[in-house]
């Protein structure tokens, strides 16, 4: 790629376009697993309300550029980043950054469906109840929203009670979706969800992006090209640990600028 | 613009398949071109038959390219260049097919006037343009095996050419006319003939926007240069004789 | 396919299997054979004696008749306080190991020291706490020999909690950290429940373990012919009742031995049963 394209394309990552407001900012971001460096430089930008997908082939850091994000990475030893990772402004990679508080405003959810193992209700009130204090009513209108949000009310209502490991597999993930946001977060970290799941249940997550996208700034890893191109608004796709190219999606994959873009996405690699 | 291949090779497979296809469907179009205009000129019925007929394999290769796209993008949800490559084959593919019809209309006009005597002038001013236009079919055809953008954008601006030729023949022949009714047969033949070659450069110049789009991805910003002005041209007020 | 030096190693490979299968029936026969008699013996021998009196009556005195009442108790007395003693260190200690120390130096000596103290033998235990306790008190006492029990109970407790709470997903953990939630409560409220019932049977599988030992208390509790409360004084329990009654010339005494054996063994037996029937209907994950 010649040094002008990626000057270009580094400073139109730097500098958001007209109507677009930056929610997460990432700025020279490295990364390193040991000694082994794992994300070189990365400049990407999450605008608000919208939806940014991450494509690359395996290995290539999309998932562990999100995991940075809230700092999930910090539960393991060995890891550790620098650069900037600016959430409204502030640089979530400081030492001073309070972990729980990031990661209420910064919400994921994982590849495999991780219901707690608890009723379905207590799924949803358990992350709720460590932060407000809601008296039953309200608390059951929260389960509610959330459940409605996740698309999964209507599957649900009447077993709350039901132990949360009793649902499918689509049902689950939905489960997960609706217990992150029921504490209201800012940032929703998608890594790989539907990967596990029927064409009819990605669908329905799918369609549940669509809405979520109004009230919340999204990422989403895929592996699934056709995904990314459906759901995103904006994407970035990453190669080596760098991230190659980051337009908004129509462009990508209509008239991506680098070879190896195209290359990937129309299943050339060489 | 690609140095990998897919890899799964029947996607590749079919993708040249496609491009072939057109490859085939230009040269027919190209041989319809020059035979009806040799037909038209050497006042020869059996050759203008056979051009005739040579249509038909024009239709069935269109259908065929269609079929195939649809198919593809059913199957393979192509993206980026694929993408464009697909929808330039059936954009080509329906250019090379007006083209194939415009060419067996000439045809049909040679067949028209075999018996007639016919003007010299005339007739290489015709010739003339045919060639011009066949050698833009040729050049763009060219263009799009070679996938390059240049050579189509040159012919999208020649097509200036065909029409000041067009322009000039109309006008002749429209003297033609006047000077003698009993030529107004045989000028109205050659002037349809003619406009099918005006389309014919037309239909060239499409197939030229559309490599540009296929190798650059957007289209060509330019204002195509129209010279044609027959629509315009007033017919001077005379009384017969 | 079909071609006859192929069909010849089949049939080969189909005789070893064969002797095999035989050879692992047999063996696995031969020793159910002899669990099999044992358990006969001890139950024939054992139901002779038991009566209401063995469940009401102190130990008899040489040549007398009694039961085992103090023995029981004593036992029991024992087993509770080692439980009580061991469980929260080794559930502790394990969480520590699985949770915050997952990764850490310290956590490979802990395991490492812990699978010995796991098959050490009892009599070295008992005779350590006899020399850091009973010496140092100058008695025998009821702590002493809990405190000794506990010793067995904790690598046990130790090893099946940190097994169990190996086996909860990192992913669930993720999934409850990513949510904002302080350590403490991932593990208490997420990991702790999804191993639950791994860890309820691994303190069972203790308590079967210490229920037959008699070496440790025999250097720290002793015995205790009357009946007793005093946990400062030395307590009488099943196991030296057996060891003492078992080996006596008196038919009272040696038949009381065989009914004590088979209490423990059903105890034992119905321990593990128990701890059986828990797992497979706990199981959340």
């Amino acid at each position: 790629m010649s040094l002008a394209i990626q000057t270009e394309l580094k400073e139109k990552a730097a500098t958001p376009a007209e109507g677009l407001v930056d929610k997460v900012t990432v700025r020279h971001l490295n990364f390193y697993y040991g000694q082994y460096r794992a994300l070189a430089d990365i400049n990407v930008n999450l605008y608000l309300n919208k939806v940014t997908a991450f494509i690359g082939p395996s290995g290539c850091g999309k998932s562990t550029l999100l995991r940075i994000i809230n700092r999930i990475y910090d539960l393991y030893p060995n890891q550790r980043a620098d650069g900037e990772v600016l959430l409204d402004g502030t640089n979530v990679l400081s030492p001073k950054q309070d972990l729980n508080l990031l990661r209420a405003k910064v919400g994921m959810v994982f590849q495999k469906p991780t219901p707690f193992p608890m009723t379905i209700y207590d799924n949803i009130a358990f992350g709720v109840r460590l932060y407000e204090q809601l008296p039953k009513a309200d608390l059951d209108a929260r389960v509610e929203d959330s459940l409605r949000r996740g698309a999964l009310w209507d599957e649900v209502k009447d077993k709350l009670d039901a132990s949360g490991l009793s649902l499918s597999g689509g049902q689950q993930q939905r489960l997960c979706i609706a217990r992150t946001v029921a504490i209201r977060p800012e940032v929703i970290l998608l890594d790989e969800p539907c990967s596990a799941l029927d064409p009819i249940s990605t669908a329905k997550i799918e369609e549940l992006i669509d809405v979520l996208k109004r009230d919340y700034t999204i990422a989403i890893v895929t592996h699934n090209m056709q995904q990314a191109a459906r759901t995103s608004d904006y994407t970035a796709f990453m190669y080596l640990g760098e991230l190659v190219e980051f337009d908004n999606t129509t462009q990508i994959f209509t008239n991506p600028r680098m070879e190896r873009t195209q290359d990937y996405i129309t299943g050339r690699f060489g | 613009m690609d140095t990998h291949e897919h890899i799964v090779r029947s996607y590749e497979e079919e993708l040249s398949a496609l491009n072939n296809k057109i490859a085939k469907m230009g040269g027919l179009a190209e041989q319809v071109l020059g035979q009806s205009i040799d037909a038209l000129e050497g006042r020869d019925p059996d050759l203008a038959a056979a051009t005739i007929q040579q249509d038909e394999a024009i239709d069935e290769l269109e259908k065929e390219i269609e079929e195939q796209a649809i198919v593809m993008i059913a199957r393979r949800q192509p993206l980026a260049y694929d993408l464009r490559q697909i929808m330039a084959a059936l954009r080509i593919s329906t250019d090379l097919e007006r083209i194939g019809d415009l060419g067996k209309n000439i045809a049909k006009r040679a067949l028209a006037v075999v018996g007639e005597q016919q003007p010299k002038q005339l007739m290489l001013g015709l010739k003339h343009m045919g060639e011009l236009a066949l050698g833009q079919l040729k050049e763009v055809l060219d263009a799009y095996i070679e996938r390059d953008a240049d050579r189509a954008l040159k012919v999208w601006y020649r097509d200036e050419d065909i029409d000041a030729m067009y322009n000039s023949l109309f006008r002749e022949l429209l003297t033609y006319m006047m000077e003698d009714p009993r030529n107004i047969g045989l000028c109205t033949h050659l002037l349809f003939g003619a406009k099918n070659i005006e389309r014919i450069g037309d239909h060239a110049t499409n197939i030229a926007e559309t490599v540009y789009f296929l190798v650059h991805g957007n289209t060509i910003t330019d204002q195509r240069p129209k010279s044609d002005t027959t629509s315009s041209t007033p017919v001077p007020l005379r009384s017969a004789g | 396919m079909a071609l006859p030096q192929v069909m010849r190693r089949y049939a080969g490979r189909r005789r070893s299997n064969f002797i095999a299968t035989a050879l692992s029936i047999g063996a696995a026969g031969f020793g159910l054979t002899w669990l099999f008699l044992i358990l006969t013996v001890l139950v024939i021998k054992g139901v002779g004696g038991l009566n209401l009196a063995v469940f009401t009556e102190m130990t008899p005195p040489p040549g007398g008749t009694g039961g085992l009442l103090n023995a029981i108790v004593g036992s029991l007395i024992l087993t509770v306080l080692a439980v009580l003693f061991g469980t929260p260190l080794g559930i502790l200690a394990g969480t520590y190991m699985a949770e915050y120390g997952r990764y850490a130096k310290l956590t490979m000596v802990v395991r490492f020291i812990n699978d010995i103290l796991l098959s050490a033998p009892s009599i070295v235990v008992g005779l350590f706490v006899y020399e850091i306790m009973v010496a140092q008190m100058g008695h025998f006492s009821a702590w002493a020999g809990a405190v000794a029990l506990a010793m067995l109970v904790i690598p046990v407790v130790v090893r099946t909690t940190e097994d169990m709470l190996l086996l909860v997903p990192n992913t669930l953990r993720e999934a409850s950290s990513a949510l904002g939630l302080p350590r403490w409560i991932v593990i208490r409220d997420v990991a702790y429940r999804a191993a639950r019932a791994g860890m309820i049977t691994g303190v069972l599988l203790a308590v079967a373990r210490i229920t037959g030992e008699t070496a440790p208390l025999l250097f720290t509790a002793l015995n205790n012919q009357f009946f007793s409360w005093n946990f400062n004084a030395p307590m009488s329990s099943l196991p030296v009742v057996i060891f003492q009654f078992a080996l006596s010339p008196y038919e009272d005494w040696q038949q009381l031995a065989w009914t004590g054996a088979l209490l423990i063994t059903a105890t034992v037996l119905g321990l593990s049963i128990l701890a059986r029937t828990l797992a497979s209907k706990m199981v959340p994950l």
